[in-house]
């Protein structure tokens, strides 16, 4: 929420406009019909998992696949018949890409060696942008494949700014690293992002990572949008089960009304506080971190009853699984506590939970 | 204590089959050497009196400097074509999906397992019919039938481990199609390539059912060699065998050092 209002009014420029972009692969329908809007020097993320056709739709933004139907607008102009190496685009693959018989200079200079820019002035360029994305000078000469994974995404990314694209995509492109490097690495891809001012569209299947860098999210699912918001909006109003399960470990109860004000669960026997739309069948989703143990049931607007059936430790949290009945429930904790083998109390407060419609 | 003695035993083990091997290989290329620089007309061992005269002779003789220019013709000549065709040939074989491929892959093969004399013998025939005059020209296509699909298949080896997305890489980054094929495909199938020649020019170099059959009048050095040992053996023969292997040698150090400083430049 904030990104969008650091960015300000006339930043809100309407760049890319996708309208009714579809893809079939021998009959089998790879994206269906996306409507959607990215704004200039937005930082927009599609999330989806593998399949959902996210990669797909990246590489017909690149064009690299043609829409089957539909068509793709940068500033009301088609690019449908433009192809790859005369877009505005810049495509960071998953496996980099990088080549494998350059240096790192070489590798970054590709774009302008291209456009057949001397050789002096493709050096200097080169070197201003292996600092941007914080590589060391003497990298220049350094044989790429002799870089560490680290490394070698910088160089992806400043081949990619080289390039000089309004729009940089972004496919994956950390999912082989490990979780530190991840880390510092989409913290840097966002300041770059800011630096920069470049419109990123970015495509991963974590939607921790969409959270850390996107201005908005898009969450994709075989091959629709199912839903496109900031990230508050995605986590605090998910449109239905499959974006709040998308979030990570979420308990969910499938509720229906039952005429009496309350909603009823089937597979819980009980029923519950929920507030949600009158007489709407659908599911109670509980984060973790809501639920919690209760000294009595009147402390909470909802209960249940079950044993402590295992506990992990989270590092900075302590979670527990609770069986009810058949079901079991994740629920999370600051601090570890201890329970005796019997019957323990858990609830939440109907303000804390989500409720999505069938 | 125990480990220091295993790798002892390790290492000796490797010296003596190492040892062994060079013995087994290179016996016969030094018998051939050392028979060339007999003073004697016949093929005689113990060697009685040492000399180069045969040395001088072979390199004297119009007859052999004929037929090593018309081998090295014939050999150049199938390196460039049977290059040029299994360079497209391996991009089809390893690189595209098209309908025909998995076909292709095995027709291609084929040749390479037809023995080359009856090869030989039925492309002669085919010549005969076509009314084709026979000289090095048409040993040139008789070898291309065996050595492009060696060729496709060493440098389909290589386009197998080449990652195509680096092309749409290229392409993305504002390349022209001929640009991806210049700056991108090629060199990256630069190795294959160079293997790819080196085995067209030694496979052809070294050709004799082939060239027997299809090069008409025109000698070969392995057809020179051959009819020689059945009638008419000099100590040429040796000595042009052990030139030949020199030239190798030497072709391969050239090479072998050149990479080294190619490489030394690029670090």
């Amino acid at each position: 929420m904030s990104e969008t209002a650091l960015m300000g009014e006339s930043r809100q420029k309407l760049l890319l406009d996708l309208v009714g972009v579809r893809k079939t692969f021998d009959g089998f329908n790879a994206v269906e019909r996306i409507d959607l809007s990215v704004m200039e020097g937005e930082f927009f993320t599609i999330v989806g998992p593998s399949g959902s056709g996210k990669t797909t739709l990246l590489r017909m933004l690149a064009g690299m696949d043609q829409p089957s139907d539909g068509a793709i607008y940068l500033r009301g102009e088609s690019l449908n018949d433009m192809p790859a190496n005369k877009r505005p685009t810049c495509l960071v693959f998953q496996s980099l890409a990088l080549f494998p018989h350059m240096t790192v200079g070489q590798n970054i200079e590709f774009a302008l060696k291209m456009r057949k820019i001397a050789p002096a002035a493709r050096k200097a360029r080169a070197l201003e942008l292996m600092r941007v994305v914080r590589l060391p000078e003497t990298y220049y000469s350094k044989n790429v494949m002799k870089c560490s994974g680290g490394e070698k995404q910088r160089v992806a990314l400043a081949r990619a700014f080289a390039y000089d694209p309004e729009i940089l995509l972004f496919d994956e492109p950390l999912s082989a690293l490990d979780y530190k490097l991840r880390k510092t690495l989409e913290k840097e891809l966002k300041d770059l992002h800011r630096e920069t001012g470049k419109t990123f569209i970015y495509i991963t299947h974590s939607l921790e990572e969409a959270m850390v860098m996107s201005d908005r999210i898009g969450v994709m699912r075989d091959g629709r949008l199912v839903q496109v918001g900031t990230p508050e909006e995605i986590y605090t109003k998910p449109s239905d089960k499959f974006v709040s399960e998308f979030m990570g470990e979420v308990n969910i109860v499938q509720v229906r009304p039952d005429g009496a004000g309350r909603y009823r669960s089937e597979d819980l026997a009980g029923s519950f506080t929920v507030n949600a739309p009158p007489s709407t069948d659908g599911y109670v989703v509980i984060r973790p971190e809501f639920l919690r143990f209760l000294a009595s049931p009147s402390d909470a607007d909802n209960h249940l009853t079950g044993r402590v059936h295992n506990e992990y430790s989270l590092g900075s949290r302590v979670q527990y699984q609770v069986r009810v009945g058949e079901r079991m429930f994740l629920v999370e904790q600051p601090r570890r506590q201890s329970f005796g083998g019997g019957d323990v109390t858990i609830g939440w407060d109907a303000a804390d939970a989500i409720f999505v419609a069938e | 204590m125990n480990q220091e003695q295993a790798a002892l035993r390790t290492r000796t083990l490797l010296w003596v089959w190492t040892i062994f091997v060079i013995v087994v290989v290179y016996l016969p290329v030094v018998c051939s050497a050392l028979a060339s620089l007999t003073k004697s007309r016949y093929f005689l061992f113990p060697i009685r009196k040492w000399s180069f005269d045969w040395w001088d002779k072979t390199m004297a003789s119009i007859e052999v400097s004929t037929l090593v220019k018309t081998s090295l013709m014939l050999a150049g000549s199938v390196t460039v074509l049977a290059t040029l065709i299994g360079f497209f040939g391996a991009l089809a074989f390893a690189r595209y999906n098209w309908k025909g491929r998995s076909l292709f892959q095995k027709v291609v093969l084929l040749p390479i397992f037809f023995p080359q004399p009856v090869l030989g013998l039925a492309l002669l025939l085919w010549f005969n019919a076509l009314g084709l005059p026979l000289s090095w020209h048409t040993a040139v296509i008789a070898h291309l039938v065996w050595i492009a699909p060696v060729v496709t298949l060493v440098i389909a080896i290589q386009v197998y481990g080449f990652d195509p997305v680096v092309e749409e890489a290229a392409f993305d980054l504002g390349a022209s199609r001929l640009q991806v094929m210049k700056e991108v495909t090629l060199p990256m199938l630069w190795p294959g390539i160079w293997s790819g020649m080196l085995f067209a020019f030694l496979l052809s170099w070294g050709n004799f059912p082939l060239s027997l059959y299809t090069s008409g009048a025109d000698s070969t050095v392995p057809k020179w060699l051959f009819t020689k040992m059945i009638a008419g053996y000099t100590p040429m023969v040796p000595t042009l065998g052990t030139m030949s292997t020199l030239g190798a040698a030497l072709v391969l150090s050239i090479g072998g050092v050149a990479v080294i400083l190619a490489r030394r430049r690029s670090n």
